[in-house]
C-alpha cells in the first residue's frame, strides 16, 4: 500500500459524495429509530445494494452504518431512548444533561466523540490492519469470559446508590438473557411456551419497553421533561452551546480516542459488538475518572466514553470479515454478501487480489465519517429544541412510534407486546429505583457471557481452570480485579483523609 | 437518576410507601421459580449459567424482604404503593395509554398500520387532555402519514396491512 495508492483512493471515495451523502442521511433517520439496526435496513435495500457497482454499493452500506451507530445516540441524549443497544450507556449522562438544559452540548459531544472516535480508529486499522487481524485469533472464549465480566461490572457501578436494589436489577436482567435455547443443546428454557423466544428475549423490544415506553409513562407526570431552568436554556439555544460543546471535546480529546480504541479491541472480536464496548468504555471511564462519583449526574465524560466506543467498533467488526472472512457482526455479514455478490471472496487473499475493495472499505468509512461531522454538527441546535414539546403530546408519539418500531426488526406482531411489557417492568423499576439499565445490561450482555463461559467450559470438558489457562486471559483477570479493588481502595483513602482532616480539626 | 430520585416517592417521603418495592423482586422472584421448574431436567451445560444467577437473585430478593420488614417494623414506611401509583392525578392518563396501546396492538392485524396509528394516536393525545380536535386530528395524521412513507413505502417492511394500505397501493400503482 503506497501513499499514492492511498491518495487515489480518498480521491475516488470523495467524488462518490452524491451516494454517501444520502446514506448518511438515512442512516441518521433510521438511527434514531430504535428497531432499525443497520443490518435490517442493508437487508432491505439490497435490491439497490446489489444493482450498483461494487465501490458505490460499498460506499453507500459503509456510510449507513456509521451513521446508524452515530443516530443512535441522538434520542438517548434527548428523550432517554437509545437507538441501539450501543447508545444504551450514552443514556446514563445524556439525558441528565438535557434535563439540565445542555442537550446542544450533548448532541456536540455525542457526534464529536464518534465521528472522531470513528475516524482514529478507521486510520488505526489502515495503518495496522495486518497486525489487528491477528487480534481476532488470540481473544477467544476464555478471554471474551473476562471482557463480559468488565461490562457486567458497571452493574454493580450503577448500583452504587442503593446497592441491593441494583444487584436485583442486574441479575433480574441477567436471567431474562438465560431465557431461549441453551448453546450447546439447542433446549428451550423459560419461553413461557413462546416460539418467538426461542431465540433469546430479543433486544430491540426490551431496549424500547425498558427506555421509551417506561419513561414515557413517568414523563406525563410533569408538562415538560426539562426543568425550568433547563427551558429557558432551550429556548435561547444559541450557536454558542455548540461552541461549547466543541471546546469540551478538545478538552476530553484523550477520553475520545483510549474509549474509541477500546471499541475497536472489542469490535475486532467476532460476535462482539457495540453495545459491549459501550458498556466497557463507560465502566472503564469511570473507573479511571479523578470524579468518579459525578459519573450519572450528566457530565460530558459519560457521553463521551460510550459513543467514541460505539463508533470505534465499526471498524473493528469489518477487520475479521476483511482479512479473515468471518464476519465480525450482522452488518459486516451483509455487507459480505453484497461484495461476494459482485464476485468478491473475503479473506487473506482479497489484499493481494482486490486491494482497492480491501482498503477501500476503511478508506470509504474516513470519507464518510469527514461528510458526518458537516452534516450533523449543524443540527445540533435544531434537534435540542425537541426539548421545548410538552409530554401530553411527546408521550403518545414516543410510546406509539416505538411500539411500531419493535415490530420492524423481526417482523412478529409478538415483539410489540413484549415490548409493552417490558415497559410496564421498565416503569415500575424507574418508580421504585431498581435501575432499567441494571436490567437491560444484563439482558444485553447475560447470553452472551453464557455462550463465551459454557464453549469456553465445553474445551475443557468442564474444567474451570481453563479460565486462567492462557497469558491474555490472565493479564484481563488481573485488570478485572484491579477494575474491582482500585474503587474501594479509593474509597478507602477518602475516607481516610477526611478522618485525618477531622482529627487535625479537634487538634 | 435525578429524575429517578425525585419520582420514586421514597425521596423526600415522610413515610415511604415499601410495598412498591416489593413488586420487583416479587415478580423477579416468580420467573426464578418458574425458570428453576422448567429447567430441572435439562443437562448441566444448559442450566449451569441460569441456576448460578437464579440462587444469586434469590439470595438477593431474601436479604431485600429483610430488609423492608425490619423498615417495616421499624415504623420507617407503610405497606402501601403509592410511590407506583402516584401522583394520583397521572393516573387515568397513564393507564389510558397503557390500554390504548394494548388495543393497538390487538387490532393492528386487521385495520392495518395506518388506521390503527391514526386512531390510537387521536384517542391517546385526547386521553392525555388535549381538547381540540383539529390538533388531534393534525398530529394524529401526520404521525400516520409519516409511519407509512418510513415502513411501508421507503423501508418496504411486512408491517400489517389494511384497506388504507390497499387503498394507496392501488393509487400509486396506477
Amino acid at each position: 500500500m503506497t501513499w499514492d495508492f492511498l491518495a487515489g483512493q480518498f480521491a475516488q471515495q470523495f467524488g462518490l459524495w452524491w451516494i454517501i451523502w444520502p446514506a448518511i442521511l438515512l442512516g441518521i433517520v433510521v438511527g434514531i429509530l430504535p428497531g432499525f439496526s443497520p443490518q435490517n435496513t442493508l437487508i432491505m435495500l439490497l435490491p439497490l445494494t446489489l444493482a450498483v457497482p461494487v465501490e458505490q454499493a460499498l460506499a453507500f452500506m459503509i456510510a449507513l452504518y456509521c451513521a446508524n451507530h452515530l443516530a443512535g445516540g441522538i434520542p438517548a441524549i434527548l428523550v432517554k431512548i437509545p437507538g441501539s443497544g450501543g447508545a444504551a450507556a450514552t443514556t446514563l449522562d445524556g439525558y441528565p444533561m438535557t434535563k439540565k438544559g445542555q442537550a446542544q452540548q450533548a448532541l456536540v459531544l455525542c457526534f464529536t466523540a464518534s465521528v472522531f472516535g470513528g475516524l482514529i480508529t478507521t486510520l488505526a486499522t489502515l495503518a495496522l490492519l495486518p497486525w489487528l487481524s491477528k487480534m481476532g485469533l488470540y481473544l477467544r472464549s476464555v478471554e471474551m469470559v473476562v471482557v463480559m465480566l468488565f461490562g457486567l461490572t458497571l452493574i454493580a457501578v450503577i448500583a452504587a446508590k442503593d446497592f441491593l436494589k441494583g444487584m436485583i436489577a442486574g441479575f433480574f436482567g441477567l436471567l431474562l438473557g438465560v431465557i431461549g435455547t441453551d448453546h450447546i443443546y439447542n433446549t428451550p428454557r423459560a419461553t413461557f411456551g413462546f416460539l418467538e423466544l426461542y431465540d433469546g428475549v430479543p433486544i430491540v423490544p426490551a431496549l424500547i419497553g425498558l427506555f421509551a415506553i417506561s419513561e414515557a409513562l413517568v414523563m406525563i407526570e410533569e408538562k415538560m421533561i426539562v426543568t425550568e431552568e433547563g427551558r429557558a436554556k432551550a429556548v435561547s439555544a444559541q450557536w454558542a452551546g455548540i461552541i461549547d460543546g466543541l471546546r469540551l471535546s478538545v478538552k476530553h480529546w484523550w477520553q475520545i480516542v483510549w474509549t474509541a480504541f477500546v471499541g475497536l479491541f472489542i469490535g475486532i472480536v467476532p460476535g462482539a459488538g457495540a453495545s459491549i464496548a459501550s458498556f466497557v468504555a463507560y465502566q472503564q471511564s469511570r473507573l479511571w475518572s479523578k470524579h468518579p462519583e459525578k459519573f450519572g449526574t450528566g457530565i460530558p465524560e459519560g457521553v463521551i466514553a460510550p459513543e467514541a466506543a460505539n463508533n470505534g467498533v465499526t471498524s473493528g467488526t469489518l477487520v475479521p470479515t476483511l482479512a479473515l472472512g468471518v464476519p465480525g457482526g450482522s452488518t459486516a455479514a451483509v455487507m459480505m454478501i453484497v461484495l461476494q455478490y459482485h464476485g468478491l471472496v473475503m479473506g487473506p487473499r482479497l489484499f493481494a487480489t482486490n486491494p482497492e475493495v480491501a482498503y477501500g472499505v476503511f478508506v470509504s468509512m474516513a470519507v464518510a465519517y469527514v461528510f458526518m461531522i458537516f452534516t450533523i454538527l449543524p443540527l445540533a441546535r435544531y434537534m435540542s429544541r425537541i426539548v421545548l414539546i410538552e409530554t401530553s403530546y411527546l408521550a403518545p408519539v414516543i410510546v406509539l412510534v416505538t411500539i411500531v418500531a419493535a415490530f420492524v426488526e423481526r417482523q412478529y406482531a409478538f415483539d410489540m407486546a413484549l415490548a409493552l411489557i417490558f415497559g410496564v417492568i421498565g416503569y415500575i423499576a424507574q418508580k421504585t429505583n431498581y435501575h432499567v439499565t441494571a436490567i437491560l445490561i444484563g439482558v444485553i450482555l447475560g447470553p452472551l457471557f453464557e455462550e463465551y463461559l459454557v464453549r469456553a467450559l465445553r474445551l475443557s470438558e468442564g474444567h474451570p481452570s481453563i479460565l486462567f489457562s492462557s497469558t491474555l486471559g490472565n493479564v484481563l483477570w488481573a485488570l478485572l480485579a484491579l477494575s474491582l479493588l482500585l474503587p474501594a481502595w479509593r474509597g478507602w483513602r477518602r475516607s481516610k483523609a477526611i478522618a485525618d482532616a477531622q482529627f487535625r480539626e479537634e487538634d | 437518576m435525578t429524575k429517578e430520585s425525585n419520582k420514586s416517592g421514597d425521596a423526600g417521603v415522610a413515610n415511604p410507601s415499601l410495598g412498591a418495592d416489593l413488586v420487583i423482586p416479587a415478580l423477579a422472584l416468580a420467573f426464578a421459580v418458574y425458570f428453576f421448574v422448567d429447567i430441572a431436567e435439562l443437562a448441566w451445560e444448559a442450566k449451569a449459567n441460569g441456576v448460578l444467577i437464579g440462587t444469586v437473585l434469590v439470595v438477593l430478593i431474601g436479604i431485600q424482604v429483610a430488609r423492608l420488614g425490619l423498615q417495616l417494623g421499624r415504623g420507617e414506611g407503610s405497606f402501601g404503593f403509592e410511590s407506583l401509583l402516584g401522583p394520583r392525578e397521572a393516573l387515568p392518563a397513564r393507564l389510558a395509554l397503557v390500554g390504548i396501546t394494548i388495543a393497538f396492538i390487538a387490532v393492528v392485524p386487521w385495520l392495518g398500520l395506518t388506521l390503527t396509528l391514526l386512531l390510537a394516536m387521536a384517542a391517546a393525545l385526547r386521553a392525555m387532555g388535549l381538547k381540540s380536535w383539529q390538533k388531534i386530528l393534525l398530529i394524529s395524521f401526520i404521525v400516520a402519514a409519516s409511519a407509512w412513507g418510513l415502513f411501508i413505502a421507503l423501508l418496504e417492511t411486512d408491517m400489517p396491512h389494511g384497506p388504507v394500505e390497499a387503498m394507496l397501493s392501488k393509487i400509486l400503482s396506477k
